[in-house]
């Protein structure tokens, strides 16, 4: 075991999905998906039982739970995540408090992030996990952000909230994007110098070197095959490498659907409708790349992995196959993914419990069989994380 | 028959751009839509028989570097300046298809003197309550295809839905059938965004522009609204609208013929 390699995390993530769409509506569940088709009664009752399901990881032992951002959709119903967090700040006492992520490019002024992770750092005692997220491609339709600026506009949000964190304000930044005459951000993280830094990503060349170069940890995006992550793994391990050092298993994260039942036939007979709500119904429109999003290179890395994109599953046997969802009996589960934790090397797994319209009894019952027999089952199979060798970078 | 037009390069500013070229005569100057559509293109090659045909591949199209130095129209309209200073031409006529009429307007509304006859086919640069472009970014291209041709059996509306097929299908498209489409885009983006395909300040400075003006409509264009030639047609003093029947948004590709007509008219008169 070579020193400072630290133990696997376990989180939670929720996406918090609308799962009343009416069976007659076939379009998209982003963008031009019609908001007359949302309940705010639903609203009302699913915000609080989802809220209780990242609640519950905690009792359970989970070492993190997850939120993150998206806009005018469907699929992901948290276009603040940070007000989620915040109560989760509130309501939980030990987790991590994982916000997967901010789409940077969308804050005007971005000290917005760098004040509100701040708030939600100081009110959790310092639990912050703090993402930072180029966003989707349907937030550059939501938000009428030209996609072309997307990545400048990052960079420069990003060395505005990290500088607003580890700087002595006030300060001027004037960027191409962000003029900001007075930086002082009030108030600051309680975790010296900054929170943990976490970028979700799903194989922008761009995005991985960033992440390599600021030692930042890299989480895969979920809904591919397999041998997806295991490209994208390898670049930034390849990409750290460049950068003149090793990657630390916390710098990656694996994010994937799970369900945990008593056994394999009876998983799949209760998961896999609400699999196929999630795959038919609310990823339509995610796929969308507005213009200039990405630079050509990266498309063409993107698109190597494209045409297995869930959103093209067929049949059950093929998410078997890919990988795409860990479903079964806690043996099951447990064998699957530590063949598939061995085969990606990630610090962190990141298991999306909630899914489509699973119900919350089947949502609770998955993530307490996940925590009392697999969780412990893996963390003594990866004791201290992957054997990888080298110095461990300063995840900062 | 026509005059088939030369590639060449134009160091400019901002870097080398790509310009297709060919004919003798007094010179016109053509600028491309979101297409980038320029060498092989029939009505150029016609187009060229009697006239020094000019068309420059925006930056971030075809082989044009630079795009990374343009942010909107005001950083377009001074490249083309360079270009125009560059080639020694004065004022030439300029013709502009959609993307590149709003561009010929931006130039003339700033710099009428450096701009001589004047020809906007299907422009874009507007924004009309009630008339709104359509989305041009992000929809299925055989979705688009209606919009851009009449006549659906036109070759290019047919790649168009062929692409489309693929790309739901299993099958592979290679990237180099990709590449020109996914950079006309991005390019077409840093201009068109936000705000979408218009400037909110060009309607009230279409006063200045003094040249003699031909708006050319494709009658069955439905990306543009009929509504926008006829802002351009009343907000420019001396301008004319004239409307080609069974012709959509790309009026150049599927009507050379008659746009060459129209061309020599208005150029000549």
């Amino acid at each position: 075991m070579s020193e400072g390699v630290r133990e696997m995390r376990f989180f939670s993530f929720h996406l918090m999905p609308y799962p009343g769409l009416p069976d007659d509506y076939d379009g998209p569940a982003w963008v031009t998906c019609p908001n007359s088709l949302f309940d705010p009664g639903v609203g009302t009752q699913i915000y609080n039982r989802y809220l209780d399901e990242l609640i519950l990881a905690e009792e359970l032992g989970f070492d993190g739970v997850c939120v993150n951002e998206h806009h005018q959709n469907a699929y992901g119903l948290m276009p603040s995540p940070n007000l989620m967090a915040s109560i989760l700040a509130r309501q939980t006492s030990r987790v991590r408090i994982a916000v997967v992520g901010n789409a940077l490019p969308l804050y005007d002024p971005p000290t917005r992030v760098a004040e509100e992770f701040a708030m939600i750092d100081c009110i959790s005692g310092g639990r912050l996990i703090a993402g930072m997220v180029v966003g989707g491609g349907p937030e550059y339709y939501s938000s009428s952000i030209n996609p072309a600026h997307a990545r400048e506009r990052f960079q420069e949000a990003h060395d505005i909230i990290k500088r607003a964190w580890t700087e002595p304000g006030p300060f001027e930044f004037i960027g191409k994007h962000y003029k900001l005459r007075y930086v002082n951000s009030w108030p600051r993280p309680v975790q010296q110098p900054h929170p943990e830094i976490w970028v979700p990503g799903v194989g922008s060349l761009e995005t991985i070197e960033f992440v390599a170069r600021n030692r930042y940890a890299y989480m895969g995006i979920p809904y591919f095959h397999i041998d997806v992550f295991e490209r994208m793994f390898k670049m930034m391990r390849e990409a750290c490498q460049r950068e003149g050092y090793e990657v630390d298993p916390l710098q990656l994260g694996w994010l994937v659907p799970i369900f945990v039942a008593e056994t394999d036939a009876e998983a799949r007979r209760q998961y896999e409708e609400h699999f196929w709500y999630f795959v038919r119904r609310l990823l339509p429109g995610i796929n969308i790349s507005p213009p200039g999003y990405t630079s050509i290179r990266s498309y063409e890395n993107i698109l190597k992995g494209a045409k297995t994109f869930a959103l093209n599953l067929k049949t059950w046997d093929e998410v078997q196959a890919g990988q795409y969802a860990i479903v079964g009996s806690p043996d099951t589960v447990t064998e699957r993914l530590t063949e598939n934790l061995r085969r990606l090397g990630p610090g962190n797994l990141l298991g999306l419990f909630q899914l489509g319209t699973l119900p919350a009894d089947a949502t609770r019952r998955s993530l307490e069989l996940f925590g009392t027999e697999v969780m412990p089952k893996l963390r003594a199979t990866f004791p201290a994380g992957q054997p990888v060798l080298g110095a461990p970078a300063a995840v900062a | 028959m026509g005059a088939s037009l030369v590639d060449e390069r134009l160091v400019t500013e901002i870097g080398a751009v790509q310009i297709f070229r060919g004919g003798t005569g007094d010179p016109v100057v053509y600028l491309h839509s979101a297409m980038g559509e320029g060498a092989g293109t029939l009505f150029l090659e016609d187009l060229a028989e009697e006239r020094a045909v000019v068309a420059p591949v925006f930056p971030g199209f075809g082989a044009s570097e630079g795009i990374e130095s343009i942010e909107d129209m005001e950083d377009a309209v001074f490249h083309l300046l360079d270009v125009f200073d560059r080639l020694g031409l004065s004022s030439p006529a300029v013709v502009g298809l959609s993307l590149g009429g709003w561009m010929a307007a931006e130039l003339a509304v700033r710099y009428p003197d450096r701009v001589g006859r004047l020809v906007l086919v299907n422009p874009a640069g507007l924004y009309l309550p009630g008339a709104e472009i359509k989305e041009l970014f992000g929809r299925p291209l055989r979705e688009l295809a209606q919009d851009m041709f009449a006549d659906q059996s036109h070759p290019m509306a047919q790649m168009m839905s062929q692409l489309d097929i693929m790309a739901a299908s299993e099958v592979e498209i290679p990237f180099e059938v990709l590449r020109p489409l996914l950079q006309s885009m991005a390019a077409t983006a840093k201009l068109a965004w936000d705000p979408y395909l218009h400037d909110p300040k060009l309607a009230r400075r279409l006063h200045r522009v003094s040249s003699p003006t031909l708006i050319v409509r494709g009658a069955q264009d439905t990306l543009v609204p009929r509504a926008h030639a006829e802002a351009y047609a009343s907000g420019i003093s001396r301008a004319r609208l004239v409307e080609v029947d069974d012709a959509a948004h790309l009026l150049p590709l599927e009507k050379p013929d008659e746009l060459v007509g129209l061309l020599r008219a208005h150029l000549a008169a």
